[in-house]
């Protein structure tokens, strides 16, 4: 009897174990449209959609446009000469090598081995390579000489596949498979996960015109954002940070260029314009005929030169130029400096009290203000301040010492400088000094300690407890 | 068949102490030799429990074998023997764990005492912690005392700890600590419980929401190797109490530093942190990667 009870047991919880696989195992990963993509009427949309696929691939089968300035980790190079063997041959390097990463693999890009049908000469084991020689060994017999000039790329897309690992065990559950900070843990958080697609990042060292550098990238992936749940990543070695950092940037590309895309197609086709126009007596047949004639045409050049747009803003913003040096150094912390940053706090100049409060509390009377919301006549539900996410955001409480962009002077020079993107934090580059910057600074700085230099008699209260 | 059960279920304790006998050795399991003096002390406590515990295992196995064995040689027509107990046997096995409960409860009184008791703390670590450490979902938010900070006793030190100070020294998942001698860090959580947990220091102190708990420990690095790209020797620091779904983040590091080493790096820090974008060099940021 109890054999059966036993067996029955067993059974029973095969049945709950494949009802769980069933449950985890959901369909794989996929990169989702964004609603205003899915506003557009259906064979404008489409064609963003496979625009997408075309240069961006599936998250299971990534394609690694080299248009955007992504690490993708590729090395590119050509045959010099056929060496002693058929698995040696000496390489010229696109850029140059000094050594090869291990267990380096080479495909053929062209050639008579490119054009093989079988895969058998395609991804080859690099055995070994001498930067002094320049020739690379093959773990494998080619059945020819490869040719000179012949092209190949060693290590396709491997920086960007062992970034998908990381972003898939550490950030996408808050960020999301699309990079839309709507994982499934991302409700439960408050500020919300940012969302890559608008390519916009909050805290950064660039003006305010220009994107995250790198540099601020992976300063916020290794210090986490104190005051919210993006946490330290500290312990990443350096090849795992960039292949995230690769892989996030990817996404946000990606992000980009379907806004782009929709941006442009949005006026005319979205479902809302076409049935407008429609509307005004234009016949479906002849809006479904320009549309097809726009995107056959011109479209492709169109996306074309949005890509280009997009990869120029991110190497733009690891330039020099992009950013943010004070022009003076750090006016010392002084007690005058700090009163003349107090009153700048308070003025009609800067306006900071206007949002953070006279006290630097977060509550200034702009945060009981009801607003629009953009491009609408409705007012929002709460009042207060909203960012381009339309999230309802807090004026940082300045007495608290937590600072999300960091805590050094240059870190609270920059939020002065060129604001918080995407944020009410305006950026006042063109309104204040250098050196009145600095006084606001420093008087900012000091907040958090207020009243603390006459904190000896309170102390031996505590104590005394 | 009856035999083969016998056998069948005598060979897996037999396996379990193979394995268990073999674990130190191979090191499975076993977080390695202790690298704080206190540790070695722990190590010890848990050996004689270790000990006890095999001892106990292996008598309770052998007498289950017998049993089973001497069951399985039972004729078919002879009948089993009924008893009420034996009022011996229960005396001599409730009062021998006792005893053996007892010894242990005060033999480790005194080890215990030291790791865990205030007054026994060496007071130059108590008059000078080191840091405060918040473990927060889901990392650890490390402050310092600026490096010229001399605490004037007890009070100053609760003063901190409630009030931050400008020149305090902020990092995170990157605990430093000199090498050698006591130190003392003051653990607090930010939201639920955490635990922090450096296995090779055998420090293992749960973070309770609204109490500051101190725990010293002593790093001598008797087994580590010294790692050049940190000045340092690096222990695993990590969570032991699960706090919510991001708990296997909380991975960071304690690095035991020389004297001077720690000194140059507590300065390097300070330096950091107060870098205006325009006196400073800045090294860490890299233009192009």
């Amino acid at each position: 009897m109890s054999f059966r009870l036993i067996n029955s047991l067993i059974v029973l919880s095969f049945i709950c174990c494949s009802g769980c696989d069933s449950l985890f195992m959901s369909s794989p990963a996929e990169f989702k449209l964004s609603k205003r993509t899915k506003s557009l009427h259906g064979p404008a949309k489409n064609a963003v959609q496979r625009n997408l696929l075309d240069k961006f691939g599936t998250p299971v089968d990534m394609k690694a446009w080299e248009r955007f300035p992504i690490n993708y980790g590729s090395i590119k190079g050509k045959v010099k000469e056929p060496g002693s063997s058929t698995n040696a041959f000496s390489v010229s390097f696109n850029n140059e090598q000094e050594i090869l990463p291990e267990n380096s693999i080479l495909r053929w890009l062209t050639g008579s081995f490119a054009a093989a049908e079988e895969d058998l000469f395609r991804d080859i084991p690099i055995e070994s390579y001498s930067a002094e020689t320049g020739e690379i060994v093959l773990a494998k017999k080619l059945s020819e000489d490869p040719k000179e000039g012949d092209q190949f790329i060693i290590n396709p897309g491997f920086v960007l596949q062992h970034g998908r690992k990381l972003y898939m065990t550490h950030c996408l559950h808050c960020h999301g498979v699309s990079g839309d900070g709507n994982g499934p843990t991302s409700e439960y958080l408050n500020p919300r996960p940012r969302d890559y697609r608008d390519g916009v990042f909050k805290f950064t060292s660039t003006l305010s015109t220009e994107k995250v550098s790198h540099a601020d990238l992976q300063r916020i992936v290794k210090k986490g954002i104190p005051g919210t749940y993006m946490p330290s990543f500290m312990l990443l070695k350096d090849d795992e940070l960039e292949a995230i950092l690769s892989y996030v940037q990817w996404l946000s590309s990606r992000g980009e260029l379907e806004k782009k895309m929709v941006a442009e197609l949005e006026a005319d086709y979205s479902t809302a314009a076409v049935r407008s126009r429609k509307k005004e007596g234009e016949t479906s047949e002849a809006i479904s005929k320009e549309l097809q004639e726009l995107l056959s045409v011109e479209f492709s050049e169109t996306v074309d030169g949005l890509a280009t747009e997009v990869a120029e803003t991110w190497t733009r913003a690891n330039s020099k130029e992009s950013l943010v040096v004070p022009k003076i150094s750090r006016v010392p912390d002084s007690p005058e400096s700090r009163q003349k940053g107090r009153e700048l706090y308070l003025s009609n100049k800067a306006k900071c009290a206007t949002c953070h409060g006279p006290k630097g509390i977060g509550n200034g009377p702009e945060t009981k203000l009801f607003r629009k919301i953009p491009g609408t006549n409705k007012e929002y539900d709460q009042p207060g301040l909203f960012d381009m996410w339309d999230k309802h955001v807090k004026p940082r409480d300045l007495t608290r010492g937590i600072y999300r962009g960091g805590r050094r002077p240059i870190d609270l020079y920059s939020r002065v400088y060129s604001g918080i993107k995407g944020t009410p934090m305006p950026a006042f580059a063109g309104t204040l000094t250098d050196e009145e910057i600095w006084h606001l600074t420093n008087y900012v700085m000091s907040v958090p300690f207020e009243g603390q230099s006459s904190h000896a008699t309170e102390t031996e209260k505590v104590s005394q407890k | 068949m009856k035999k083969f059960w016998c056998l069948f279920f005598m060979f897996w304790p037999i396996v379990a102490l193979v394995v268990c006998a073999m674990a130190p050795g191979m090191n499975w399991w076993f977080p390695g030799e202790s690298n704080s003096p206190i540790g070695v002390e722990i190590d010890g406590l848990f050996n004689l429990i270790l000990i006890i515990v095999t001892i106990v295992f292996i008598g309770t196995q052998i007498a289950f074998g017998y049993v089973l064995w001497k069951g399985a040689h039972i004729q078919k027509n002879e009948k089993a023997l009924y008893t009420h107990g034996s009022h011996n046997l229960e005396i001599i096995w409730t009062v021998l764990p006792c005893v053996v409960m007892l010894f242990i409860a005060l033999y480790q009184m005194e080890v215990w005492a030291k790791f865990r008791v205030q007054s026994t703390f060496d007071q130059d670590a108590v008059s000078q912690p080191i840091a405060e450490v918040t473990a927060r979902q889901f990392e650890w938010r490390i402050r310092y005392p600026g490096p010229d900070t001399k605490f004037e006793g007890k009070a100053d030190i609760t003063d901190w700890l409630k009030n931050p100070r400008p020149t305090d020294l902020y990092t995170v998942n990157d605990l430093h600590v000199p090498a050698g001698k006591n130190v003392l860090i003051h653990l607090r959580s930010g939201d639920v419980q955490h635990s922090f947990f450096v296995p090779e220091l055998r420090i293992k102190q749960d973070a309770v929401p609204g109490t500051v708990i101190p725990i010293w420990f002593n790093v001598d690095n008797k087994t580590k190797k010294y790692d050049e790209s940190i000045k340092g020797f690096s222990y695993e620091l990590v969570c032991a109490e699960l706090c919510g779904w991001g708990h296997y983040k909380m991975q960071a590091r304690v690095v035991a530093q020389l004297e001077d080493e720690y000194k140059n790096y507590l300065l390097q820090l300070q330096k950091e942190q107060f870098d205006d974008g325009v006196s400073a060099e800045s090294d860490d940021d890299e233009e192009e990667e």
